[in-house]
């Protein structure tokens, strides 16, 4: 601890050894906005639903590194895709979020956002979760946990079941995600580099015609 | 606030104006004086303060501007005008000693001799009112007297919402404003009795019946409003009755039915809360927090219902490209509240340039939403009086209300590096915000834009 002294005051660039990126993806109203809070901040609130992408930063130690993830967190509406498509760029962690209350919640990650990944993820290694949300609603269930194992195989991704209500799990999502994305080499190194800031730093790519008098 | 400005302006003398632009040097001088105005206006952006500043403006072309925007200039310095705008004068009178430098011509010299003058002309009749502006009785009597016409001049009325509008008269003067009532009154009860029955009809027609009659297009799009409405303005009580949110719902699909090249877009949903709550207003007493829907007949809730529906469908008629694939118009104003702030604060802009902080990565929202997510939910109403004084013209005037709302905080910004950026800007520290605060974002959109429009060519689009 003592030896950090380069630690800046600035809270969220405080010292690390390790930052990554992770985008959190899913339909809408799956709880991929209360899964984050719950990580971030321990509360359980009531959240509107998000409008283009919202961001967050999370400092842990996980398998004794101390990490900095900066979290995308996406809206889920089809819409907004068009805009949220630009920050599959240089993630090196992929959340799919499901409700296991909603069975089209789940359809969708293999119809749509498997493929969303695919066309705009520019990371061939980047590690995958699927996490099923809502666990508490136990009553309600109608995606089952194997279905979800099933998938997950199918996908190459992790998987976990989780609440971000009771914070079941909420924690381990992204801790499992993370040590994973430790055990990649290629992921480990960009974590590390030197350009780590660049890696957030990314570049619309989307920017709509129009012009200006400058551009 | 803006009122405050144009009293000012109303207090300069004749001859002051026309030694200012005497015709024979007029359209020589305007453009020189623009631009030195615009470089005076970026040093004092820093300071940020108010209606001295908007004297500049107003100053360079004053036939212009007093004529067309104040048919009511003569006077009305209310006693709350005169205490919000006292306020104001002081950190105005700071940045314009900050700024008397070389850059300070004798145009503000004088201009500011003006401005003390009728400061002290308004201490006279200071009361420590603040924000309250809206209520006060002169405006409420040209408010009343424009409202009880056989016919309202709706640019009359534009003039005088665009300062804000006192609550119990909101419901009338938004409904007139959308050109939802029409502004003969033998007319409007019948209309507005015409409207109501038919947006009972499209209920009956399209929300009131199976699934089975429904595309599946159509169903997951109710699906999402469905999902949606529980957690619309989630930190307001009201609206989490369920009675609430069945109206809320069935507005959206309503309108996401009759709207097919868009449907419904999440953030609309945010759109119709102020409109819900204005009219509400007419049926229920007291805070928001305490209403109850119970309290209304199905025929009240149904009329509300209407009037919410076919407001927001006035609304985002002058937007629609907001809501269609890929979002061309809220792409198109985010890009041109970029151009906008580079031309104002250029030390902002680069920061935030080399930071690698792109525009949309927290404008989408304040678009997409119209600013409702970033403001408390209570000074809502209150911005919504400006947006729709503004009419056709407001999705231009909106970049400069964003572009004022962000360099609310430019000095913070500079400081700020990438990621703190990006999480200050998505969550602004507007919690405490008063009208106050609000109406100094709106002056200062209205300094800027009366600024730029003089020179298009800045913000070619």
């Amino acid at each position: 601890m003592a030896s950090t002294g380069l630690s800046s005051s600035n809270s969220s660039s405080s010292s690390y050894d390790l930052s990554f990126k992770i985008l959190l993806i899913g339909d809408s109203g799956v709880g991929k906005s209360s899964l984050l809070v719950t990580f971030i901040s321990n509360s359980v609130e009531d959240l509107s639903p998000t409008i283009g992408v919202d961001f967050k930063i999370k400092l842990l130690t996980v398998g004794g590194k101390k990490l900095k993830l900066t979290i995308w967190d996406t809206a889920g509406q089809e819409r907004f895709r068009t805009l949220t498509s630009s920050y599959y760029r240089g993630a090196q962690g992929i959340v799919l979020v499901y409700d296991v209350t909603r069975r089209e919640t789940f359809t969708d990650l293999s119809d749509i956002w498997a493929k969303e990944v695919e066309l705009y993820s520019t990371n061939q290694d980047c590690v995958k979760m699927l996490v099923g949300n809502k666990v508490d609603k136990e009553s309600e269930r109608v995606v089952s946990k194997e279905e979800g194992m099933t998938l997950a195989e199918e996908l190459g991704s992790l998987f976990l079941e989780c609440s971000a209500r009771t914070r079941e799990n909420v924690e381990q999502c992204f801790e499992e995600l993370a040590l994973k994305i430790m055990e990649v080499p290629s992921l480990l190194e960009e974590g590390s580099a030197v350009g780590k800031r660049n890696i957030l730093k990314q570049k619309q790519v989307h920017h709509t015609s129009g012009g200006g008098c400058c551009s | 606030m803006w009122e405050v400005m144009r009293s000012r302006n109303s207090s300069f003398k004749e001859e002051d104006l026309k030694k200012e632009t005497s015709p024979s040097s007029a359209s020589s001088a305007v453009d020189s004086r623009f631009n030195q105005t615009l470089r005076s206006v970026h040093g004092l952006l820093k300071g940020r303060s108010f209606p001295g500043k908007i004297l500049i403006t107003r100053r360079t072309d004053p036939q212009d501007d007093l004529i067309l925007r104040s048919p009511d200039s003569n006077r009305s310095l209310s006693d709350n005008d005169t205490g919000s705008s006292e306020r104001v004068d002081e950190s105005s009178q700071d940045g314009l000693q900050n700024r008397s430098n070389a850059s300070t011509t004798t145009s503000f010299s004088k201009m500011k001799l003006s401005t003390s003058n009728s400061e002290n002309a308004s201490r006279e009749v200071q009361k420590p009112t603040v924000g309250a502006r809206a209520t006060d009785s002169a405006r409420l009597m040209k408010f009343t007297k424009e409202l009880s016409g056989t016919t309202v001049i709706l640019d009359n009325l534009r003039e005088l919402a665009w300062s804000g509008v006192p609550p119990y008269l909101r419901p009338s003067v938004w409904r007139l404003l959308l050109g939802y009532a029409p502004p003969n009154s033998d007319r409007r009860e019948g209309v507005l009795r015409r409207k109501r029955l038919e947006y009972l009809d499209c209920v009956a027609q399209y929300y009131d019946v199976q699934d089975t009659e429904r595309t599946d297009e159509e169903i997951n799009m109710l699906r999402q409003i469905a999902v949606d409405c529980p957690r619309t303005v989630p930190d307001v009580s009201f609206f989490q009755q369920p009675e609430v949110q069945k109206s809320l719902e069935r507005i959206l699909y309503i309108w996401a039915i009759r709207h097919p090249a868009s449907g419904y877009v999440q953030g609309i949903n945010d759109l119709a809360t102020p409109f819900l709550v204005v009219f509400l207003s007419e049926h229920l007493e007291g805070s928001v927090e305490n209403w109850s829907m119970a309290d209304l007949s199905p025929d009240q809730i149904s009329n509300v219902e209407a009037d919410c529906y076919w407001c927001l469908s006035k609304l985002l008629d002058g937007m629609q490209d907001h809501y269609t694939f890929a979002q061309p118009g809220i792409q198109r104003l985010v890009f041109k509240l970029k151009e906008l702030v580079r031309r104002i604060d250029e030390p902002v802009s680069t920061h935030m340039e080399n930071q690698g902080l792109e525009f949309l990565q927290f404008a989408f929202r304040w678009v997409n939403c119209l600013l409702i997510r970033e403001i408390p939910f209570h000074l809502v109403t209150r911005l919504w009086d400006t947006y729709l004084a503004e009419g056709d013209a407001l999705p231009e005037f909106l970049v400069y209300i964003f572009a004022s709302f962000l360099l609310t905080w430019s000095n913070k910004l500079q400081k700020l590096e990438f990621q703190d950026m990006v999480m200050f800007l998505q969550h602004l520290p507007t919690n405490n915000w008063s009208h106050l605060e609000l109406e100094m974002v709106l002056s200062q959109a209205y300094m800027w834009h009366t600024m730029f429009k003089r020179s298009p060519s800045h913000l070619v689009s």
